[in-house]
């Protein structure tokens, strides 16, 4: 019984050592997986430049990350690159150069929640801009967090409960030009009160406001401001149809594209659905909504490079 | 014989502990726990597209318009890629 005592004893101490090792194991090999994981940087070389308010950024939250590969790179010619230590996370390249990222998660099944495309908006500090929020009413969904070389971002909703990203760029934000095709182009914000949001936005990124019912605008200009800053339009600020009983206020951004006709039955083709048909919009080009195979939607807009200096009537 | 569940016991909290505290550092990026990628947010259903009548427009305007106030309509920045930084001005 002596011996079977003392081994009892050798066993739990050595049980007891094997769970302190595997709990360390663990913990440093968890530790080292996120230390390896490395956005790139919004821009390389940096910039050094800062556009407060500026879409700089979008990341697909899906739960089919391969899905979305097969259809982001059939519509646009993106290709991709997995994050080194991240197989949830990919970044959308566009000739070589980082247009999106797609993150794979789970989609709740209890909870009525969609894939979407979250947009960034670019700021110089995440902290007071998410302070700033908290005060206007908006909320604060994911605190800031740092990634190396990426930099600071916080994830938020606005007092309509859109929900957006702000990002502080560690090496600035991209310089301002025209977006070739198959890059981001613009971004348009649909809520109940397009009033009252552009107060919020003006707050946190302090944005000029542009309405265009006031400048003589024609029909369906009403409750449609533009935010802009450093003299360029940034996005768009719309009411939400007010015939829909499903509705909730979003942010859309808008991928260029040559032929919207073209682009919304080659997503239909490559297994999404079109949401709003091919139409044409002020500036002249035709501009369609679509959802990918998970239901993410975003736009796609047609964008002559010639300045015609006119809108169609 | 006696001591032998107490301190299997003691083991067996303390793996329980450990790997507890182990599961809190994976928490960072992976999206499990909770915890999850900063962006990794699901959106509210509940978009509706349906009702975007003939008049419905969300594009930017054109540069060079310019309002019955004079003031200029703000458009989309205008130059090309590595054209001099800001790239071309709206016109």
């Amino acid at each position: 019984m002596t011996h079977s005592k003392g081994s009892g004893r050798n066993l739990g101490r050595q049980w007891l050592c094997a769970a302190l090792l595997y709990a360390a194991a663990a913990a440093a090999a968890h530790s080292a997986l996120s230390a390896a994981v490395v956005l790139p940087p919004l821009t390389q070389p940096a910039s050094g430049e800062h556009h407060v308010g500026k879409v700089v950024w979008a990341d697909l939250v899906t739960p089919d990350l391969d899905g979305a590969k097969r259809f982001y790179g059939g519509l646009f010619g993106w290709t991709f690159r997995d994050v080194p230590g991240e197989r949830n996370y990919a970044l959308a390249l566009l000739n070589g150069e980082p247009v999106a990222g797609m993150f794979q998660k789970a989609l709740p099944a209890s909870q009525s929640q969609q894939p979407a495309w979250l947009t960034f908006l670019a700021v110089q500090d995440v902290d007071a801009v998410q302070q700033a929020a908290l005060q206007d009413g908006g909320k604060v969904l994911s605190k800031a967090h740092y990634y190396a070389h990426r930099g600071r971002q916080a994830v938020l909703a606005d007092p309509d409960g859109a929900v957006f990203a702000v990002l502080a760029a560690e090496g600035g934000d991209p310089p301002d030009y025209l977006a070739a095709p198959g890059e981001w182009i613009w971004s348009s914000l649909l809520v109940a009160d397009p009033k009252q949001e552009t107060a919020f936005y003006k707050s946190l990124f302090g944005y000029d406001v542009y309405d265009l019912a006031s400048d003589g605008g024609s029909e369906g200009d009403a409750q449609h401001y533009i935010l802009s800053s450093d003299d360029y339009a940034r996005a768009g600020l719309n009411a939400l149809p007010a015939d829909s009983m499903r509705r909730h206020p979003h942010w859309l951004n808008f991928v260029r594209v040559t032929d919207a006709v073209d682009t919304a039955k080659k997503a239909v083709a490559l297994g999404g659905r079109v949401l709003v048909e091919p139409r044409l919009d002020r500036h002249g080009g035709h501009l369609a909504v679509v959802a990918d195979p998970s239901g993410a939607p975003f736009g796609v807009m047609e964008w002559s490079d010639t300045d015609t200096k006119q809108e169609p009537q | 014989m006696k001591h032998m569940p107490r301190t299997w016991k003691a083991g067996a909290v303390g793996l329980l502990a450990l790997t507890s505290l182990a599961a809190c550092v994976v928490g960072g990026y992976d999206g499990g726990g909770g915890v999850g990628y900063v962006g990794g947010f699901y959106e509210p259903g509940g978009y509706e597209y349906g009702g975007w009548g003939p008049g419905y427009r969300v594009g930017p305007p054109r540069g060079g318009v310019r309002g019955s106030g004079g003031r200029a309509r703000p458009s989309i920045p205008h130059g090309q890629r590595g054209g001099g930084g800001h790239g071309g001005r709206p016109h």
